[in-house]
């Protein structure tokens, strides 16, 4: 028994992998699925594959699936891939489970940004997507800045304090815009709470390049990120440069995050536990499998949850936030009690 | 004798001083509705909030009237209410929050911000039988319902009409129980909802039942400046998500920035006109 202990274990792990990706590969395909047949209008699942197909189909139906469920899946897939990235791998570049895209500032500064321009700018209101893109970017500048220079510069916990007070500091913006426009106040829920629109292909066509660059950055981090869980005496010792390595995740994650709160708000939740989700599904934190893994669980996640937000009460549309956590956190309290 | 009279002049003076402070409650109308609904009545609040929205909709005889600013969740702030040390307060829904604070400073709160039109009749007359002015509520109501009548004349078309609240693509429609949705419908409009109820009186719906409803006529109330209006209505019209249907096709889509859609007011007649020379296109000849 004791012989084969080891052995097995090994097959076990080495099953998993694959096992995870084909069904999260599975979940993904569903998600996408149900993404394009479903929505707040009956559309035959014949005329969407028609549509898709670029068959000739007439009407309303054609328009909806084409121009408001198409583009909005694959927003739905590219946001959540980037917020499951992003999360991974600041999660790895800080050696901190709680890590997420809050941390380095940029959730809140592009919360700013957005509601800046739809309370005092209304008129510019289609500079939206470029506004909370700006200021989440500028938020993780800040929180760079700070981090990077003085005492113990790159440090983790340097980096996480000052995430938090960049953080507090747009929040605190934030709610004063708020209280002090309260009748605006609608406009910007949707934006806070987290969701995706049907706004044709106008904003994945001038965030893309945001999101482009920030999944190659973390495609490159996958393997420095791998030495540097060694730790950081280990990783230099290999060739490493840990603050370096540490910093460059921290920019692809503040661009995968700022892309995504550009074009959903502020997508909660998924950026924290969707990694460990597949961390402990697959049975192994190596950035190899991690990354890829939390892209596509992130894209499925956000893909099945919008639906439902758009589904369950049709026509209204609801945040996406609370389905992502109906959706994932019986998954991850499932998986805690059985692998932790 | 004389003493007498005195005695009795004196004990009436008693009787009456008690009796007019009673007919004269400091009154706080924290909506335009309650404001302006006393000034018709000849009555002056101690203060008014201001029009959400930043645009003044308060009658020009209520000058001078200290105005308090509004914020959530409270509404005005409560040690400057206090302050003021008014009897009653005609709020909104919207200060819920406050509301109960205000009771809590022993200070009555009425809710005063009718939803349909029918409403703010009987809220008129409650607000003159508040102030003793019964009678003259009375005539206010029927002045209004004779203007309305006015307004109303020779509808002959009814456009299918969205009422869309705020800026940015999340269309929260206007529901049938809110103030603006009421009064489309009095002006001829046939409004779209995709047949969304809520007690808000908005609701945020699918692009996808804009585009299968497809509105003649989208009006968006955006809480925004008259200079803004140019650019909001651009970036309507260009919302990938409402192209094909009739209202950008015919480019009917209107921005309205003076907030009478959105809050009561005592102007109804003259709103229902606006409404249907400027967006419905059904105001004879």
């Amino acid at each position: 028994m004791s012989a084969h202990g080891p052995a097995s274990h090994q097959v076990s792990v080495s099953l998993r992998r694959p096992l995870v990706y084909g069904a999260l590969i599975v979940a993904l395909a569903a998600a996408v699925v149900a993404s394009l047949a479903l929505g707040a209008v009956k559309v035959p699942v014949s005329v969407v594959i028609d549509t898709l197909l670029g068959k000739e189909v007439t009407g309303p139906e054609r328009q909806i699936v084409e121009t408001l469920r198409l583009p909005r899946t694959a927003e739905a897939l590219a946001v959540g891939a980037a917020l499951g990235v992003a999360g991974a791998i600041l999660q790895g570049a800080l050696a901190n489970p709680l890590a997420s895209p809050d941390v380095i500032g940029v959730t809140g500064g592009a919360g700013f940004g957005a509601i800046l321009i739809i309370i005092l700018f209304p008129g510019s209101i289609a500079l939206l997507p470029i506004g909370a893109l700006a200021f989440g970017l500028f938020a993780a500048a800040l929180v760079f800045a700070i981090a990077w220079s003085g005492a113990n510069r790159g440090s983790t916990g340097k980096v996480i304090l000052a995430g938090i007070a960049v953080l507090s500091l747009f929040t605190a913006g934030t709610t004063g815009l708020l209280a002090a426009y309260p009748e605006k106040a609608p406009s910007a829920i949707f934006f806070i709470a987290g969701g995706l629109t049907s706004s044709g292909w106008e904003e994945m066509q001038a965030i893309w390049p945001y999101f482009a660059v920030g999944f190659v950055a973390a495609a490159l981090l996958i393997r420095p990120l791998d030495r540097l869980a060694l730790g950081d005496d280990v990783a230099a010792s290999l060739g490493s440069r840990p603050h370096l390595i540490r910093l460059g995740a921290a920019i692809a994650a503040a661009l995968l995050a700022a892309a995504s709160a550009a074009i959903a708000g502020l997508v909660g939740f998924l950026g924290l536990v969707v990694p460990h989700v597949v961390r402990m599904a697959g049975g192994t934190s190596s950035h190899t499998f991690v990354v890829p893994a939390s892209a596509l669980g992130g894209a499925a996640l956000l893909a099945a949850a919008d639906t439902l937000a758009r589904t369950l009460r049709a026509p209204i549309e609801m945040p996406v936030g609370p389905f992502m956590a109906i959706l994932g956190v019986p998954l991850f309290l499932w998986l805690l009690r059985k692998v932790v | 004798m004389r003493r007498s009279a005195l005695t009795a002049l004196l004990v009436l003076a008693l009787l009456v001083v008690p009796a007019s402070a009673q007919a004269a409650p400091r009154i706080v109308a924290l909506t335009p509705f309650g404001a302006n609904t006393l000034a018709k009545l000849g009555v002056k609040p101690v203060a008014v909030g201001q029009t959400l929205g930043g645009r003044e909709r308060i009658s020009p005889k209520l000058k001078g009237v200290p105005v308090l600013t509004l914020s959530h969740p409270n509404g005005p702030n409560l040690e400057q209410l206090a302050s003021l040390e008014p009897d009653i307060v005609l709020s909104s829904p919207t200060w819920a929050k406050g509301n109960e604070s205000m009771g809590d400073l022993g200070i009555e709160v009425m809710i005063r911000e009718p939803r349909r039109l029918q409403e703010s009749y009987s809220q008129t007359l409650a607000i003159g039988k508040l102030v003793g002015k019964a009678k003259a509520a009375k005539e206010l109501v029927g002045q209004i319902k004779k203007q309305v009548a006015r307004a109303r004349r020779d509808i002959e078309s009814e456009p299918r009409v969205m009422v869309i609240l705020g800026v940015g693509r999340t269309p929260f429609v206007f529901l049938p129980n809110s103030w603006g949705g009421d009064l489309i419908t009095k002006a001829g409009g046939e409004l779209l909802t995709g047949g969304v109820e809520s007690d808000s009186g908005f609701e945020r719906i699918s692009d996808e039942v804009v585009v299968a409803e497809n509105p003649d006529v989208i009006i968006a109330v955006p809480h925004a400046e008259e200079d803004d209006i140019p650019s909001l209505a651009e970036y309507l019209r260009t919302n990938p998500a409402w192209a094909g249907t009739n209202a950008v096709e015919n480019n009917r889509i209107y921005i309205s920035v003076d907030n009478s859609l959105l809050q009561a007011g005592t102007d109804v007649a003259r709103t229902i006109r606006k409404v249907r020379r400027s967006y419905l296109d059904n105001w004879p000849g």
